[in-house]
């Protein structure tokens, strides 16, 4: 799917000076599989490394790379702190080297099942297809302005977060559907299988243009990097906007939309989603919506730019657990450093794992369910209702 | 038992490997010198995993490779030998004690300028260690072992004159401590009066043990710290001045560069040259005081030696640090804010080299003229740096030379380095942190009895000969 290469761009840069492994001026921990496993390799240089290696014939095309090149949750923290010419490219170069692991070698075996999956099931987990029957059961319009993309994990394994952005949106009376969505294909562009991305894409933008949506909506981070930051490379431009709803609920709770009538007592913190801060950029909305919330939030050390990953990413959660857990274990200890009972974030897959490597001392929500749970519908739209 | 099997017993197979990737990164460093692959790559956690791992090198005679972050700039890490285990000692990485009184840090050999910087910012602000125009992620413990220089050496000299001993792991073995802290845990507070030890294994380049605890002197944060920077002309001209400045004892440190580098600061994309006309040297001058006062008058002291009429048509400029803020805002204060990010400007390329001496005073300024002459006849960017070390009792010069490293590059920057060396060596420098090539060129210019006292030393400590061999060419 590469037309052009980032890796032979920058093929001759990186010196390993160490400087992506740790929090710049801050000098904490900031890769995870670095941290993980501790050897050279796993750390962004060492990888960017083995790419030039491969390239340069001085390494061969084998599975023995694929633990260190497979590793990388794609979290982008070292492109935050490395401080040379390619530092913005270090992610892409690393997907550049799955891709054509992935044409030489073959996928990872787990990885490769949920590609399987997507190819059979639209989704990677392999449940049964069902998102267009959404429509029916909660009562949408089949065409309107807003498409909600509700993405494979909150469809089919974080169903309590697509629920609530529905419940969300309809008490705040947002105009919206969901579309006959197939997998985004963001799973299979983090681990090198690209070869049915473009078809994913092409078939999602058809969907949302015969829904004739101009705007679409998702509660997924990894979604929302795939589609602001994927599909125009993909599909050129296209003139739909696309948001994250932690955006959109500001704007509703702003415009009086969604009216927020409850307390949630105890003390919070926000854990950034890889691919919604340092990809999207998206950093401060869910943090507005929490101070709309009016709830007790203190900051982790590590936020925004330098927020360490759950450790879930990039196909990390499905071939390498036991680093995904360690990585999220780590950051639920960060939030208890600071006293915090709930961790909020804006990401399915956060949550999925940050809830399945905690001890259950931190409480794990996304923001939406928090939102769901205290907003109702503004008197307005209540007397709508009751006619 | 094959070797992978006994390292996995000693440390756990998590932290064994002779997988490719990691015999394939730990084979090379930025530097242009050939690489070598490790057999194995291992990385204790404690003194005793070490102990371990040495006597299994012993019964196998198997080379032993330290290796903690592998950016020395001198190929220091890569195996000179086949077959060898390199040692990781990136998991050792404890700042184990901070003593308030003597004013020492005792750390593990994988704590890094920047771990450390932020241990004392957050639990001893009074206090401060030194640190290099390096990447803050580079080990104390090595850059110390290597002599190498920081932003005190100025006033202080090179690193490994601020160790107040250290715990190795000898070859055979035997755990050692050198330094007042024979008589206990809590006692690192200097070397004499002893036989200094330290110096088995002070710039040996790991060929004489695994150092595993370093005690290193600290000092009070001066609550006035001021900073200007000086633009000269001439190689002489400039060394000259540098050392009438550093004799008045009012700097803390001096960090001389080509005004390219200060370019490269700047943000002119490479490659940078030099333009008619402009200085050659840009210095930023650092000193401090209890006093605001007290730093004025220090300015003033070199303001006066710098505007002394001796100087000449091409007058040297001196200019405050808050003019330069005024031009460069938050940048300026990265320049000065160590472990500073200031080294960004070395990573532009994969490659990265310098030709690096320590020399005498009045050999300073034709060896600067004679290597810039050097670097302009090879067409590399010219990139030279030095520092008056130790009060001005010696000069520290280098060439550095960032670079693609492609065969053709690779080939050109070799024998400019050979050459800058071979200039080096005439003026009687010696060269730091050299690579075995380097070290051979010394080697044959040196007094043989040196030489052989350096072959009977390690062949006494390592009889079996496996703590990096073929280093240093010996």
């Amino acid at each position: 799917m590469t037309t052009e290469s980032v890796l032979e761009e920058w093929l001759h840069r990186c010196i390993r000076c160490s400087t992506c492994k740790y929090v710049f001026r801050q000098y904490s921990p900031s890769c995870p599989s670095g941290e993980f496993y501790r050897f050279e390799s796993y750390w962004a240089s060492g990888r960017l490394a083995l790419g030039r290696g491969l390239k340069m014939n001085e390494l061969d095309w084998s599975d023995d790379i694929a633990e260190a090149l497979f590793t990388c949750t794609t979290c982008g923290s070292c492109e935050e702190q490395c401080q040379a010419p390619h530092a913005r490219s270090i992610v892409k170069i690393i997907e550049e080297v799955r891709e054509q692991y992935v044409q030489k070698v073959g996928p990872l075996p787990r990885h490769k099942a949920f590609a399987d999956n997507v190819a059979e099931h639209h989704n990677p987990y392999g449940n049964t297809h069902h998102a267009r029957g959404i429509v029916a059961e909660c009562g949408l319009p089949t065409r309107a302005d807003t498409a909600f993309f509700i993405g494979c994990t909150s469809n089919y394994r974080e169903t309590s977060i697509r629920d609530a952005a529905i419940s969300i949106m309809k008490k705040a009376n947002v105009d919206f559907t969901v579309v006959d969505e197939h997998c985004c294909g963001s799973p299979l562009l983090r681990t090198g299988q690209t070869d049915s991305v473009l078809e994913l894409a092409k078939h999602n933008l058809a969907q949302f243009e015969a829904a004739g949506c101009r705007r679409i909506v998702t509660a997924c981070a990894g979604c929302y990097r795939t589609l602001t930051q994927e599909y125009p490379g993909l599909l050129g431009s296209f003139d739909i906007e696309i948001v994250h709803l932690s955006q959109m609920i500001k704007e509703l709770i702003k415009d009086g939309s969604l009216s927020i009538e409850s307390e949630f007592p105890g003390h919070f913190t926000y854990h950034d989603p890889c691919h919604l801060g340092r990809h999207g950029g998206v950093y401060e909305e869910p943090r507005d919506v929490m101070r709309l919330l009016r709830l007790d939030v203190s900051e982790m050390s590590l936020n925004r730019a330098n927020a360490w990953c759950c450790g879930a990413g990039g196909g990390v959660r499905s071939a390498f657990r036991d680093m995904a857990e360690s990585t999220a274990r780590e950051r639920i200890r960060q939030a208890e450093t600071i006293g915090a009972d709930h961790v909020i974030t804006c990401c399915p897959f956060c949550v999925n794992n940050l809830t399945s490597s905690s001890d259950g001392e931190v409480d794990v929500s996304d923001l939406v369910e928090i939102v769901d749970r205290m907003s109702v519908a503004n008197p307005r739209q209540r007397a709508r209702e009751s006619e | 038992m094959g070797l992978v099997d006994c390292l996995n017993d000693i440390v756990g197979p998590k932290y064994v490997s002779d997988r490719v990737p990691e015999r394939y990164l730990y084979s090379f460093d930025m530097t242009e010198n050939p690489p070598q692959r490790p057999a194995v790559v291992v990385m204790p956690e404690n003194v005793k995993e070490i102990q371990q791992i040495v006597g299994l090198a012993n019964e196998t005679k198997t080379p032993l490779v330290p290796f903690i972050t592998g950016q020395n700039v001198g190929g220091l890490t890569i195996p000179q030998e086949p077959d060898a285990i390199m040692v990781d000692l990136k998991r050792m990485d404890r700042i184990l004690r901070v003593d308030d009184d003597a004013m020492y840090a005792l750390v593990e050999p994988g704590v890094t300028f920047g771990h450390l910087r932020k241990f004392l910012d957050e639990h001893h602000p009074s206090l401060r260690y030194t640190y290099p125009l390096a990447p803050p992620f580079t080990s104390v413990v090595a850059n110390a072992l290597l002599q190498g220089l920081c932003d005190l050496s100025t006033r202080h000299g090179a690193m490994a004159d601020f160790v107040n001993g250290v715990e190795v792991v000898l070859p055979t073995g035997e755990v050692v401590r050198t330094g007042s802290s024979i008589l206990g845990d809590e006692n690192w507070f200097g070397r004499y009066p002893l036989p200094d030890l330290f110096g088995l294994f002070s710039g040996w380049q790991g060929m004489t043990g695994i150092v595993t605890k370093m005690a290193l002197q600290l000092w009070p944060k001066p609550p006035f710290i001021e900073h200007a920077a000086l633009f000269t002309f001439d190689e002489e001209a400039t060394t000259q001045l540098l050392q009438g400045l550093v004799r008045t004892q009012v700097l803390d440190d001096a960090d001389c560069m080509s005004l390219s580098l200060v370019k490269m600061l700047l943000g002119v994309p490479p490659p940078v040259h030099a333009m008619e006309g402009e200085p050659d040297y840009g210095t930023l001058l650092s000193l401090s005081g209890s006093t605001k006062i007290e730093t004025q008058q220090k300015l003033k002291t070199l303001r006066r030696i710098v505007e002394s009429p001796e100087h000449g048509l091409s007058r040297p400029l001196l200019i405050d640090w808050d003019a330069i803020t005024a031009l460069m805002g938050d940048q300026a204060a990265s320049w000065v804010d160590f472990p500073s990010d200031a080294f960004k400007i070395l990573t532009e390329y994969d490659g990265l080299t310098w030709v690096g001496t320590y020399i005498h005073p009045r050999n300073w300024g034709a060896a600067l003229a004679g290597g810039r002459r050097i670097v302009e006849k090879h067409g590399f960017e010219l990139m030279a740096f030095l520092k008056p070390m130790n009060g001005m009792h010696y000069g520290e010069f280098k060439f550095i030379i960032r670079f693609p490293k492609d065969e053709t590059t690779v080939e050109r920057v070799r024998l400019c380095n050979e050459e800058l060396l071979d200039h080096a060596l005439d003026q009687n420098a010696i060269p730091y942190k050299t690579p075995v090539w380097a070290a051979k060129k010394l080697i044959a210019r040196a007094d043989p009895e040196f030489v052989n006292l350096v072959k009977r030393i390690r062949e006494m400590l390592d009889p079996n000969g496996i703590m990096n061999p073929g280093r240093w060419g010996i």
